[in-house]
């Protein structure tokens, strides 16, 4: 069974200027226990996907199934079976680490005590047992970004969407990060990563999909991209995924560097 | 210590299946709200100060014009009694609920609620929970305030209760309609300049007199604002004693208000994209 699979996704927002079409049928198919990459310049339809498959927002047109679940017709299963942390760390500041994960393990059902196990559990998984219990506007960058992680986790969720998750962050935060996805990972949780980060998709990806005007427009392990641009250009050396997303959407050096690579 | 990350079924949270239960969740969601009202002191200030303040400057204003000896409708007591229930249902008109969900919208805890497998209804409500108990807090200092200042509840504290209550169901109503601003816009700025919409309906209510005793355009508008029939209840209350008439009246208005706004409420969570 796929872990996530797509067909037909579309979005169209109805806006001042007419209608805009985010995502224009985007079909996915996600194995159990991959990290799958979603790549795509800014406005490409990432984070329309991404919100789209966690519920958050509601389809045009196509269907979706995310661990067997149909979103649309069983939007609350589906958000028993999946965790999600978002572009933003979505935290509330005036709360405690420690309050937070309690509370997100409530709202999945848990009992005060199992709620407080499974908090205690994850701050020690995240390296945030020190700061457990100072409120969350006090919390660096990095740290918020692993707490984030760690409130999508508390279910111990099938399938976990990270929107860019490492966006913002300095380099020593960000390989932490990376770490934590590469842990997930191995323990069976299927992650849908979107990035911007290039290098970020080829650490950790089994496979990647880059989305352009709201299609993909590119799907394969990051090793065959690089191969099949190398064939097709007449290459004498491998290619780097800048490559491959620069011959996937068209793109200039310079272009890309103000759109793709800015934090 | 071994974490997993990945469930078997059988390992899932035991009672999972009762996370669609939508008091519960209120209640979680509110518990987290009551504790940024005790972590944010100075946003609870003004729903106290604020309309004090009111009541100290209308009854300066006021009280040599309407003598508790020589004033029928306010049944021997100081002018003070008459102001107190528009002083209450301004600290309950606020709306401070709806601001802090802008807040969350923007920094995307809101999201973060979203994704969880929990009731729309408690999505609402747990703020709403949070500000009924605010409003009964800030609702009982107020009263103890005016009975420190002569002035006494007729019914009793049986009706202190109903009262407090009765004023704090009303601010979970406002705060309410506020907060479907904030869904609706997702903007602090137009959420804030909303309640200027609202709060205009707290004055053209039987605010310094009775209704009978206003101007006719006054009175007809006093009539079909609904804030009027929460004011009289509350006021019979204070002056009166238990009549039966105007609590059914106040309790009626705050019933019907409230089911339009949670009605309106789910309809707006529910297609938020």
């Amino acid at each position: 069974m796929s872990a996530i699979s797509a067909v037909g996704l579309r979005k169209t927002y109805v806006g001042g200027d007419g209608e805009v079409d985010a995502v224009r049928g985007v079909d996915l198919d996600v194995a159990e226990g991959e990290v799958f990459g979603f790549l795509g310049p800014n406005g490409a339809g990432k984070s329309t996907t991404v919100r789209m498959l966690t519920t958050l927002m509601t389809m045009t047109g196509g269907s979706a199934f995310v661990a067997g679940v149909d979103i649309a017709a069983d939007p609350h299963g589906a958000r028993r079976k999946i965790g999600v942390a978002l572009q933003e760390a979505g935290l509330d500041p005036r709360q405690t680490g420690r309050e937070i994960l309690t509370l997100q393990a409530r709202l999945f059902g848990m009992s005060s005590t199992e709620a407080s196990e499974r908090a205690q559990e994850l701050l020690v998984l995240v390296e945030l047992l020190d700061a457990a219990d100072r409120r969350v506007k006090g919390y660096s960058g990095g740290m918020k970004r692993r707490l984030d992680l760690a409130s999508a986790l508390v279910h111990r969720p099938e399938v976990l969407f990270l929107d860019e998750p490492t966006t913002g962050l300095d380099p020593a935060s960000r390989l932490t990060v990376w770490d934590e996805v590469r842990r997930i990972n191995r323990l069976g949780t299927t992650v849908f990563l979107t990035t911007q980060y290039l290098e970020e998709a080829d650490q950790l990806c089994n496979r990647l999909a880059i989305i352009d005007g709201g299609r993909i427009v590119r799907e394969r392990t990051p090793a065959s991209l690089k191969q099949d641009l190398r064939d097709r250009a007449g290459l004498s050396t491998d290619p780097t995924l800048d490559d491959v997303f620069l011959d996937a959407t068209g793109r200039t050096r310079d272009k890309v560097a103000g759109e793709v690579k800015e934090i | 210590m071994t974490i997993t990350t990945h469930a078997a079924p059988d390992s899932r949270p035991m009672s999972a299946t009762g996370s669609t239960n939508a008091a519960r969740d209120s209640l979680i969601l509110g518990g987290r709200a009551i504790r940024e009202a005790i972590r944010t002191p100075d946003s609870l200030f003004p729903t106290i100060l604020i309309p004090l303040f009111f009541l100290v400057v209308n009854v300066g204003q006021a009280a040599r014009i309407f003598p508790a000896d020589g004033t029928s409708f306010l049944q021997g007591q100081n002018y003070g009694a008459f102001q107190l229930p528009a002083s209450l249902l301004l600290s309950a008109s606020f709306g401070g609920a709806a601001l802090y969900l802008v807040e969350e919208i923007e920094g995307g805890y809101f999201d973060k609620l979203r994704a969880t497998p929990i009731s729309r209804m408690a999505l609402v409500l747990g703020r709403l929970y949070a500000e009924f108990v605010k409003t009964m807090v800030v609702g009982t200092v107020m009263v103890v305030l005016a009975l420190l200042f002569g002035i006494r509840v007729e019914s009793g504290f049986l009706g202190f209760l109903v009262l407090v209550v009765m004023v704090s169901l009303w601010a979970m109503v406002f705060s309410g309609f506020m907060q479907l601003i904030a869904v609706k816009t997702r903007s602090a700025a137009a959420t804030q300049g909303a309640s200027m919409v609202f709060f205009p309906l707290l004055f053209l209510t039987p605010n310094f007199v009775p209704r009978d005793q206003l101007t006719r355009p006054m009175e007809v508008a006093a009539t079909i604002n609904p804030v009027t029939y929460v004011m009289e209840g509350a006021r019979s209350l204070i002056l009166d004693g238990f009549d039966g008439p105007s609590l059914v009246k106040a309790f009626a208005v705050v019933a019907v208000a409230m089911a339009a706004m949670l009605a309106l409420s789910i309809k707006m969570v529910n297609s938020y994209d």
